[in-house]
């Protein structure tokens, strides 16, 4: 058992999922992930290095993979803005890494050290074009360990950038826990030659002596080529392959944790640091007699639809808290729509839901529906 | 032995300004309540500043696995400045106990506020910084929030050695003031 802080538990987690490439630039409430990362890559084998900037850290992420190492970078709003670009780069030519990025208040430098859930759309839509995307969060020092850890693998699975989308608070809480050990320096086994196509529905082979890969950020077919007619098809098909593939595994990619849903009446759907609060507020609702349970999301894209709306077919209604002015119920009312009502909570102001605040909100939405009238969303 | 800082889940916040070693404060604590063998989430808040600013750190500590990990209303309150005071002073529990800094003036009105000199000792002992440990030897003595020879140990394990020695004399020194307060009418 050990007293282990958010931001410290992203470098184990990813130490455990082979990670032996680290470039960052560091920044408000990311920072301790860097810091740690310079302490323990280099003696284990691992490269760490310092870029001029959020851009350049993710390039040089990318460039890694195609190295043959296992990378990442970490981040926070400012800083993930700037990584839109080389998402989008990743995504275009399937370089599996990860990216961590610890909310804060935003737009622009906004509240460097107070925590925020704004980026939840920008995770999945801040790159422009249609691209599959995997983004995960975390509500606990634990979480934020397994959730990195499984960030590396699903980043080869399936070929992408991973987000994992942490908060200022859970970046900079402690908690004790006990962390499995890591192995002093894992070794990971890249798959070498090329008797498969580079791209497509194939697995990521790094650069070696056998493989003649072009990386590009243009369009381009299975092979890489990025000229000739059909290329733009070519493409097209690679992007839906991969979309359809991440679909295809929906029920294994959607990781959530349910609280007293068995016997609820009520749901308050959740995630991240703002669903501690709301299993507090169900602790203080149950007192007073009312069947409220919580679905805590992890895995917020792919969303999962088939998730929220088995469990809105059980309930009269749903509350949604989350630190931004409503950007995660969008997809959850269009996922529940015509089954049950949903009301949005949200504050952008750096201060956490209180449980109070929480339970209130349900409260009021409860009063709402059993007096007939419609659900007015306070968002 | 009713008060609220008997409770579970306890809920200690320790505030003061930036650089007065707050969020270590909270660390120390963190640990050697998980040394008693209970769940702790340990929290930290403070400006883009660097120094000065609001800092406070808090620790929600139980036998039983936490769910929020911010405190609202705290059981136990460590006040090192007259900015923390103004911004936490009265957000205590009914029954809570707060160990306050005499060199905040306004302290020391309510009921539950100790006003001990924490930075005036720490400024005896040649280093001013380490007023946190005189309140937390304070507090754990007013309140025994946790094993004095936990944080003893909490102390050694996330204190850089150059300083280990004087902060855990300011945490004695802390412990004797909260003594002879613990036991004087």
């Amino acid at each position: 058992m050990r007293l282990v802080q958010g931001n410290e538990a992203v470098v184990w987690g990813a130490l455990a999922g082979g990670c032996n490439f680290y470039a960052g630039y560091p920044i408000t409430p990311a920072t301790e992930i860097m810091e740690y990362m310079a302490r323990l890559l280099p003696g284990r084998g691992g490269v760490f290095i310092q870029m001029e900037d959020e851009l350049a850290a993710l390039a040089a992420v990318i460039g890694a993979a195609w190295g043959g190492m296992r990378g990442m970078t970490a981040t926070s709003g400012p800083g993930f803005s700037l990584m839109q670009e080389h998402i989008g780069y990743a995504a275009m030519s399937q370089t599996p890494c990860v990216v961590v990025d610890s909310q804060r208040v935003g737009p622009s430098t906004g509240q460097p050290t107070m925590p925020a859930q704004g980026d939840v759309m920008q995770a999945r839509w801040g790159a422009h074009g249609d691209r599959p995307a995997l983004v995960m969060t975390a509500s606990s020092v634990k979480d934020v360990y397994d959730t990195t850890r499984l960030g590396f693998e699903w980043a080869y699975a399936y070929r992408v950038p991973v987000i994992i989308l942490l908060d200022a608070v859970l970046s900079h809480m402690r908690e004790n826990i006990e962390l499995p050990a890591v192995a002093p320096s894992p070794e990971i086994s890249q798959p070498t030659g090329g008797m498969s196509p580079p791209f497509g529905p194939y697995p990521f082979v790094p650069f070696s002596a056998a493989t003649r890969t072009i990386v590009s950020g243009l369009a381009h077919d299975e092979s890489g080529a990025t000229r000739g007619s059909g290329i733009g098809a070519a493409s097209e098909r690679i992007l839906q392959g991969a979309l359809r593939q991440i679909e295809k595994d929906a029920s294994r990619i959607a990781r959530c944790r349910t609280d007293r849903l068995e016997d609820a009446e009520w749901a308050i759907v959740s995630y991240g640091i703002t669903a501690r609060a709301a299993r507090s507020a169900i602790d203080l609702l149950r007192r007073d007699g009312v069947r409220v349970g919580l679905l805590e999301l992890h895995t917020l894209w792919p969303f999962p639809e088939h998730i929220v709306r088995e469990v809105a077919r059980k309930v009269r209604g749903m509350l949604m808290p989350e630190l931004n002015l409503g950007q995660l119920v969008l997809p959850l009312r269009s996922a529940v729509e015509g089954i049950c009502p949903v009301s949005a909570l949200g504050r952008a102001d750096g201060e956490l839901f209180t449980p109070e605040a929480i339970a209130a909100a349900m409260t009021e939405e409860i009063q709402q529906i059993e007096v007939g009238g419609r659900v007015s969303h306070h968002a | 032995m009713n008060s609220a800082w008997h409770g579970d889940p306890l809920r200690v916040r320790l505030s003061g300004r930036g650089g007065q070693g707050i969020i270590l404060s909270g660390v120390v604590v963190a640990e050697a309540a998980m040394l008693d063998g209970k769940f702790v989430v340990h929290t930290q808040s403070y400006g883009p500043e660097a120094r000065l600013g609001a800092s406070k750190s808090e620790v929600v500590i139980s036998r039983r696995e936490i769910a929020f990990p911010e405190v609202v209303l705290a059981d136990v309150l460590l006040c090192l400045s007259s900015d923390a005071y103004q911004k936490y002073g009265g957000r205590v529990a009914p029954g809570a106990l707060s160990v306050i800094d005499d060199l905040v003036a306004e302290a020391g009105r309510t009921t539950g506020e100790v006003v001990l000199p924490l930075r005036r000792t720490a400024r005896e002992l040649g280093n001013e910084l380490s007023a946190n440990m005189v309140g937390l030897g304070a507090l754990i003595a007013i309140a025994g929030i946790v094993d004095p020879e936990h944080g003893r140990q909490a102390i050694r394990q996330w204190v850089k050695p150059e300083f280990r020695d004087v902060n855990l004399k300011a945490f004695e020194r802390g412990m004797e003031l909260g003594v002879a307060r613990a036991v004087a009418p």
